[in-house]
């Protein structure tokens, strides 16, 4: 990858010293997550929560959190701040505290960081997450980088607001596993400096809709939008490969990426923020019978902790967004990932089911998984062996440079895997030789 | 699939191509064979090995010459009702175009730059309404979701075009279908055929506001 | 239909059969996938308060009590439009969309009614390949003809696969009529148009060379000495390709003699017209007729610049990345006075409902949602 290597230093010893200086002094531009066996891991496989605030420190130096980080559009950056919760920086000091507290889970072993991991790209690269006492879920963990423009939250947007889903995975049974908000308040009430903290955040008691504020505050300053790709839109020509150019090309053209994920420079998440079923769920899902035992359930206990819990943890998890809105368009359908910094997000889609970008183009070559609720954009791409491999090229510049090393990695483990089987692939469908009713 | 040959012409083609075979056939191996139209109507000379589309060619051009009332701008305006563009006999009152180089303006001034730009927009016509003329892969051509270039929309442009991701104008949104819908050959923003495609849907539109943005 | 040997698309079917008749057998994997685009939607209604056919449960809800009254119900399939599968196989694929959310109803519908327009260019593997797919249609099917199936061969094909097309029959005190309502005047012979140039005119909805729809004279005859025999108090449908009014001539939405059959039907109490050709939600009322339009699978229509009734509440405009949207399939809920809830299943979308209330209070009541993107 040209990235990687146009990053990668000629000459080891001036190299050392400049970043035991740079660790220092320097812009977090120059420093690079350690080489991945060096991370010291606790439980449930996430780095500690020391190192992962030292890493932290290094990827994010004290920013005006009043402002749009530079490069970003200002007039967007406000439109997606809530109005009772602007950003200050005690209110972004108490989330990032909250989101490293593992006190706010049942057994002590759980933070946002288990799942949104700083060393694994903000997310937990599991197909799906591990939740108190090694309890898996149904979902993939989307990436907290970034999310300050995502416009509902949970890939079925049961959330409204950032402010409104960072609480929820504390009183979720197999996440945090706290019996309710206030045995989260409990947990911490009596720190003092968590009592201070909340008052000079918000002014108030230690209470749990605020905790869910602070980390969003936080989490909205996890800005990593400095891509290889978009020093490429600024100008810079060499800044991404030829084949990753032609990617580009793919990407709004014969691939039809750009309309399900629209890059621009408002809005460069790569998300259209709305539900589609491209057929993941199809492949081992039973639409009927789990729609209706839904309906079931929801009639008997309506309430959003409830709809947490079947989305997380049973069979219902596949019909996704009509969860929330229970409109039969909508069964199957999950909100399109962004598509900022895929390279470090593995495996890939709503249930980590697609473990590389070869297979996630696989899938989509061949027209995604025919089902009775197929989202009807989805088509046979005919996309040959080479156009596959500039797409996944393409994508991989989409990462930010602060994790480039990581992102090679991701890129070299990706490629032999990819190497060595692609499970997915299916040229009979993606070339329309053969039709979803023949075969 | 719109077929841009009257039929006399189509009987034509059948006629000169087995016209043109039985000729070459009769002829023999000379580098040139002289083809005859079957109706006796005109002579044109090929190379021997040339191909059946350009045999088709010479054979058209030659009874074109020999027919020249036929009018193709005629023939697509009654398939495809085209709305006149604008009145400018306004252009012809007033005096102070007397003296005025630039400023004057006769009727047959009028009247060619109508017919110029008619032949323009007619182009456009037929190439919207010809699965053929676009290249479509799948047989699909531009009216079968936009009759008379209905829902084409050419005054809401500039806008962010969210099947694109970005802000487009009428010729990307173009260019759009051509790919996607339609499954012909992407066009350049300057090709004839896209300036034409252009030219027949903002005629289409006359008399709309421009209303950029409207979504 | 003509006896064939077993269609892929028969094997298919049968194989969906098993899958829908052992329901509750767990499919291996495999099995699973063969019959994956027959997955069953939440379309399965048994007993649960959950989604009646198309209807999402909030919409069921409400209905509920627009259903009481319903005698019947059929479905119907319309404006296919197919090319066979080598040059374009997506409306196709359309069509089987359509057979599979027909096919996952329950219970199933009385019928299923094909709307006309099953060819694009009325060839005859075009129409093949339509019979073949419709044959494994679960519920007994009824066909109409539509201009693209008809002007190639002038109906000789239409006629070998499914027979006459005018008829009528009585269904649970509903008389029924079938029209060929496409009938052209001869606009080919004096040009010297070849068969295949006169499919190509009538194929381009905006082709002025065509002559506009109309029944026609001998059928005018042959309707009203079908209706005879009917007292005024019968309820009567009738299904016609062209929308037996006049809405827009130069896309023939249009009925040239639309007056002289509105008046043969003008005696009987409701009479319902249920029509194809136009590819949108389209409502209207003339008198003691209801007009309510087919959707296509192939294809959407936009809005007519002028002339789109005041009862029409128009669909939302389709996204073409979406090839779907604006498409789809639907059903018709038939009460005892002949009136019906017109059920338009758009894919991808929340199914419209216009409940009988719509058209018999001139749009007083029952009036569904106003779409959030108008036509242009």
């Amino acid at each position: 990858m040209n990235s990687a290597r146009d990053l990668c230093p000629r000459r080891p010893l001036v190299t050392i010293a400049v970043l035991l200086v740079g660790s220092v002094f320097a812009p977090a531009r120059l420093t690079d997550l350690a080489v991945a066996a060096d991370v010291p891991r606790g439980d449930h496989g996430a780095a500690t929560m020391e190192y992962q605030l030292r890493q932290l420190d290094k990827l994010m130096p004290a920013a005006d959190v009043g402002r749009a980080p530079p490069g970003f559009d200002q007039v967007i950056w406000e439109a997606s701040i809530p109005p009772d919760n602007a950003l200050t920086p005690e209110r972004v000091a108490l989330g990032r505290k909250l989101y490293f507290e593992k006190r706010l889970s049942a057994d002590g072993t759980v933070s946002c960081a288990t799942c949104h991991d700083v060393t694994r790209g903000f997310t937990d690269q599991l197909a799906v997450s591990e939740g108190i006492k090694d309890q898996h879920g149904r979902r993939n963990a989307p990436t907290t980088l970034n999310v300050v423009l995502l416009r509902t939250l949970f890939l079925d947007g049961r959330s409204p607001t950032l402010d409104h889903q960072a609480r929820m995975p504390i009183v979720n049974p197999i996440e945090m596993g706290m019996a309710d908000g206030a045995a989260a308040v409990r947990a911490i009430q009596d720190d003092r400096e968590y009592q201070a903290a909340f008052q000079r955040a918000y002014g108030r008691e230690v209470n749990y809709e605020d905790m869910g504020r602070a980390i969003a505050a936080f989490e909205r300053t996890l800005i990593f939008v400095d891509s290889p790709f978009r020093r490429f839109l600024a100008g810079d020509r060499s800044a991404i490969s030829s084949e990753a150019k032609k990617g580009w090309i793919l990407f709004n053209e014969k691939a039809r990426c750009v309309t399900c994920h629209p890059m621009n420079t408002s809005d460069p998440l790569g998300t259209d923020n709305r539900f589609h079923n491209i057929g993941v769920s199809a492949r081992h899902a039973d639409f009927d019978a789990l729609a209706k035992q839904a309906l079931r359930a929801l009639q008997q206990d309506p309430s959003e902790q409830k709809l947490d819990e079947l989305a997380l943890s049973t069979d219902m998890s596949e019909l996704g967004r009509f969860m929330v809105t229970k409109n039969r368009s909508d069964i199957g359908a999950f909100r399109t990932p962004l598509l900022l910094n895929i390279g470090i997000t593995p495996p890939y889609m709503h249930d980590g089911s697609v473990k590389t970008l070869w297979d996630v183009m696989d899938h989509y070559n061949k027209g995604g998984e025919p089902n009775l609720f197929l989202d009807g954009g989805m088509e046979p791409l005919a996309l040959t062996e080479d156009e596959i491999d500039q797409v996944v090229a393409f994508l991989f510049a989409l990462t930010d440079e602060r994790f480039a090393g990581q992102n090679s990695r991701q890129f070299q483990a990706q490629k032999e895997q990819a190497r060595k089987e692609r499970p997915l692939r299916d040229d009979e469908m993606a070339f329309r030789l053969k039709l979803a009713f023949e075969k | 699939m719109d077929n841009i040959f009257s039929v006399a012409h189509v009987r034509f083609i059948l006629l000169g191509l087995s016209c043109a075979v039985m000729a070459v056939v009769f002829v023999g191996c000379s580098e040139e064979t002289v083809l005859t139209t079957c109706d006796g109507s005109g002579k044109v000379t090929v190379a021997s090995d040339a191909k059946g589309q350009d045999l088709a060619d010479e054979l058209m051009a030659q009874w074109k010459r020999d027919h020249p009332e036929s009018d193709w701008v005629e023939q697509e305006k009654e398939r495809h009702e085209l709305k006149p563009g604008a009145d400018n006999s306004a252009l012809l009152e007033g005096g102070q175009a007397d003296g005025h180089v630039y400023g004057q303006h006769d009727k047959r001034d009028l009247i060619l730059w109508a017919r110029e730009t008619e032949k323009f927009v007619v182009e456009g016509s037929r190439i919207f309404h010809s699965g053929d003329l676009l290249q479509s892969t799948v047989a699909v051509s531009c009216d079968m979701c936009h009759p008379h270039a209905s829902n084409t929309h050419p005054e809401t442009y500039p806008k962010y075009q969210t099947q694109l991701g970005r802000v487009a104008l009428l010729r990307d949104m173009i260019n759009w279908c051509i790919e996607n819908p339609v499954r012909g050959k992407h066009l350049k923003p300057d090709d004839p055929e896209m300036r034409a495609l252009e030219a027949y849907i903002m005629a289409q539109r006359i008399g709309t506001p421009m209303t950029y943005g409207k979504h | 239909m003509k006896a064939k040997s077993k269609s892929i698309e028969k094997k298919y079917a049968e194989h969906r059969r098993d899958f829908l008749a052992g329901n509750n057998k767990k499919l291996d994997r495999r099995s699973f996938l063969k019959v994956s685009t027959a997955a069953l939607g939440a379309a399965a209604a048994s007993g649960v308060d959950f989604c009646q056919s198309f209807q999402s449960v909030s919409v069921a809800r409400a209905a509920a009590s627009s259903d009481v009254g319903a005698r019947f119900r059929f479905a119907y399939i319309s404006d296919s439009h197919l090319y066979d599968k080598k040059t374009n196989d997506r409306f196709a694929r359309a069509l089987l969309r359509a057979v599979e959310d027909i096919n996952n109803l329950d219970p199933q519908p009385d019928f299923v009614f094909y709307g006309g327009d099953l060819a694009q260019l009325g060839r005859a593997r075009e129409l093949d390949l339509g019979a073949q797919i419709l044959e494994s249609v679960k519920a007994p099917l009824k066909m109409m003809v539509g201009e693209h199936d008809w002007y190639l061969d002038m109906g000789r094909k239409w006629r070998e696969l499914f027979g006459e097309p005018t008829y009528s029959w009585d269904h649970k005190g509903i008389h029924m009529v079938t029209l060929n309502s496409v009938v052209e005047r001869d606009f080919w012979t004096a040009r010297g148009m070849t068969a295949e140039e006169r499919m190509m005119t009538v194929a381009g909805l905006d082709n002025g060379v065509q002559s506009p729809f109309s029944v026609g004279e001998p059928q005018c005859e042959w309707l009203e000495k079908d209706l005879a025999d009917y007292s005024d108090d019968t309820p009567i449908m009738v299904f016609s390709h062209s929308p037996l009014y006049k809405l827009y001539k130069k896309w023939n939405f249009w009925t040239d003699d639309a007056e002289e059959v509105q008046a043969i039907l003008k005696r009987f109490k409701s009479v319902v017209v249920i029509h194809g050709h136009t590819h949108q939600v389209l409502t209207n009322r003339i008198g003691n007729i209801h007009f309510h339009g087919m959707l296509s699978t192939a294809w959407p229509w936009p809005y007519a610049p002028e002339g789109v009734p005041e009862l029409t509440v128009e669909m939302n405009r389709p996204d073409p990345f979406n090839p779907n949207d604006g498409c789809g399939d639907g059903e018709v809920h038939v009460h005892a006075d002949g009136l019906v809830d017109k059920v338009y299943n758009l894919w991808n979308r929340k199914p419209l409902i216009f409940a009988k209330a719509y058209t018999a209070s001139w749009g007083g009541e029952g009036v569904p949602p106003r779409p959030n993107r108008e036509s242009y």
